[in-house]
Parts: structure tokens; C-alpha cells; sequence
């Protein structure tokens, strides 16, 4: 699934261990979902959006 | 922060395996020397002493799990999976050549490598699983 991540991460100036941090997970995770090579469970979703101040629908695209 | 934690329960688990090795190396030193000619009752309550160490490093490993996020674990839950099946099947296996008679191996040497067996895969599948989400 893609997603907005990497991008939003890059307007923050911070790095991916930066943001694991925030969200209390390891940065391997962090590249994993910035990838699009796993997908973030609901909790970690709603987390990520709360983060960035942006919906679920706003940061992650189904279909692409 | 998450790294962290894991690296904390890592020592957790080292020290409680550290345990189990020198509590085993204890008690067969006991059973092979002082309690050889011991009864039943005093070698079986020696042998079972290890069990005290394993406690613990169950409570460690789990600690280890627990401290992970939700990918560490997906990756734990394949590796185990992995290793469980892996090892299980190549039992069975084994099973079937000795009775067959293609090869020969002491069920006490059979059943002392089945948990080394079972870590390595772990780990192997591990190293395989983790690299699936990079």
C-alpha cells in the first residue's frame, strides 16, 4: 500500500529512527512501511495520521 | 526506544540460558560423581533442577517478544512457524529412515539436538524473514 510517510517525514526534518522513536517502534518498521512493504496495523495507523495532523485516508492510498 | 528494550530482554534471555547451562553441568556432574548410586526419587529431583532456569529464560523470551513492535513480531511468528514445521517434518523424517534402517542414530543423541535444531532454523528463518521487509 503507498503512502504519504516519507514524505510528510521529509517536511519534518526528521530522520526514520527520529520518527520510530515518536511512535515507539524500531526504524526497520518505519522503512518497512515507508516502502510499502508492510502494512501498518489500525492502532500504528491512526498514530502515524495523529503524528503528521492528517486522516488515515489522507496518508495511505488502497489502491495504488 | 524499541531497540532498546529488545537489547535489555536480550540480556534477559543470555543470562537465564548462562543459568541453564551451569545448572545442567551441576547437576550431571552430581549424578555422574556424589548421587551416582543415589535412589530414584534424588536422581529424578536432581535432573528436574534445570527446569528452574528454563523458567526463567520462558519468562525472558516472552519479555523479548512483548518488547517488540508489531513487524518484529510478524517476523518472530514466521521464523517460528518456519523452524517449527522445519524441524517437526525433519523429525518425522528421521523417524522414518531409522526405521527403515538407512541410518542410525541413539534417541538420546536425536532428542538432545532437536532444541539446537529448532534455534538455528529460528534464527536462519529469521535472517530470511526480516530481510523480506527491507
Amino acid at each position: 500500500m503507498n503512502n504519504r510517510i516519507r514524505e510528510l517525514r521529509g517536511n519534518q526534518g526528521w530522520s526514520q529512527a527520529e520518527l520510530a522513536d515518536r511512535l515507539d517502534v524500531s526504524r526497520q518498521t518505519v522503512n518497512a512501511i515507508e516502502t510499502g512493504k508492510y502494512d501498518p496495523s489500525l492502532p500504528l495507523a491512526f498514530a502515524i495520521a495523529r503524528l503528521f495532523g492528517e486522516t488515515i485516508e489522507t496518508l495511505f492510498n488502497p489502491d495504488a | 526506544m524499541t531497540s532498546i528494550k529488545i537489547r535489555r530482554e536480550l540480556g534477559g534471555c543470555f543470562f537465564a540460558a548462562l543459568a541453564y547451562i551451569a545448572t545442567t553441568w551441576v547437576c550431571v556432574w552430581l549424578l555422574k560423581h556424589p548421587l551416582i548410586e543415589a535412589g530414584l526419587v534424588v536422581r529424578a529431583a536432581v535432573s528436574l533442577i534445570p527446569m528452574i532456569p528454563i523458567g526463567f529464560a520462558i519468562g525472558a523470551v516472552l519479555r523479548l517478544v512483548r518488547a517488540g513492535d508489531e513487524l518484529e513480531r510478524r517476523i518472530d511468528l514466521e521464523a517460528l512457524a518456519i523452524a517449527a514445521v522445519a524441524v517437526g517434518m525433519a523429525a518425522l523424517t528421521l523417524n522414518v529412515l531409522m526405521d527403515a534402517q538407512v541410518i542410525e542414530i541413539a534417541a538420546h543423541d536425536a532428542t538432545v539436538w532437536i532444541f539446537p535444531a529448532l534455534l538455528l532454523t529460528y534464527v536462519a528463518a529469521k535472517i530470511w524473514a526480516r530481510s523480506r521487509y527491507q
